[in-house]
């Protein structure tokens, strides 16, 4: 193990333990429809060797609110999963452990940032004009 | 930082060394690597989707679509499925035992979840098969 000075669940926090889990959860029931809507949905319909997913396909399932709910429900749950997992792998290091406020600032800046260019990028495809 | 600073890492006494681990710990580092690897690949992920943004109604994100749908993408897609399964299933168990299941069981535990993770895999292969050797691809 690393030398650790400072306990890695102290430093993490409860809340992020407890968040951690929940959309871990979430994820999987998001991820289910994502993969099933994006992948399996229209497949009966695909001819040839046209490319699946298409900006007009894309376009016409984020037409329904449902869709906008789920793609951007997951944007924001793997946002925060994937940089609080990452989190918790940095503060296994001493080096990050010590500098705890600097790297939760720098994560939810980064988390933060992601999710209006993450909320952004979806816009073409819910508007139906691309460019 | 030196060497020696990572001997808990990669020494042959560290709990690392592939041949100190037991099965718990070979679980651990592998939902870290695998969520190493997911965290990279939805940054990708939107990068691909922010060519939506560029071109005449979405030309630029077709084009995208049709490349990544030849049969090499759709393979490296299909690690990918790997990759979220595992870290998916064994995820669960940690749920699991953080909700005070299984903990008694926990190798038993760990098996079912990967022998879920194992159909769900083949499963996906199945789906995604004649995408990667029977399509030429979208080009």
């Amino acid at each position: 193990m690393p030398e650790q000075k400072i306990s890695t669940s102290k430093v993490a926090g409860t809340w992020a333990w407890a968040f951690q889990r929940l959309s871990a959860v979430l994820l999987i029931v998001f991820l289910a429809i994502h993969i099933y809507a994006d992948h399996f949905m229209d497949l009966d319909e695909h001819t040839g060797d046209d490319p699946l997913i298409t900006f007009e396909g894309v376009s016409l399932r984020l037409d329904q609110l449902f869709y906008i709910v789920v793609d951007y429900g997951m944007l924001s749950m793997v946002l925060f999963h994937g940089l609080n997992g990452l989190r918790t792998v940095m503060f296994d290091f001493d080096m990050f452990a010590k500098r705890k406020k600097l790297v939760d600032v720098g994560l939810w800046v980064v988390g933060l940032a992601t999710l209006v260019w993450g909320i952004i990028i979806l816009l073409p495809f819910i508007t139906g004009s691309g460019g | 930082m030196k060497v020696r600073d990572f001997k808990w890492l990669f020494g042959k006494n560290s709990e690392f060394w592939p041949t100190n681990m037991k099965t718990g710990m070979w679980a651990w580092v592998g939902h870290r690597l695998t969520g190493l690897v997911l965290v990279a690949y939805v940054f990708l992920h939107l990068s691909f989707l922010s060519t939506a943004s560029v071109g005449d109604d979405g030309a630029s994100f077709n084009d995208l679509m049709a490349t990544t749908s030849q049969p090499l993408f759709v393979a490296m897609d299909f690690l990918l499925v790997i990759v979220v399964i595992y870290h998916a299933m064994n995820g669960l168990r940690v749920v699991l035992f953080d909700l005070g299941l299984g903990i008694r069981r926990q190798k038993l535990v760990f098996w079912v979840c990967m022998a879920v993770a194992a159909v769900l895999i083949v499963g996906g292969l199945w789906a995604i098969w004649d995408l990667i050797f029977v399509s030429s691809g979208g080009a």
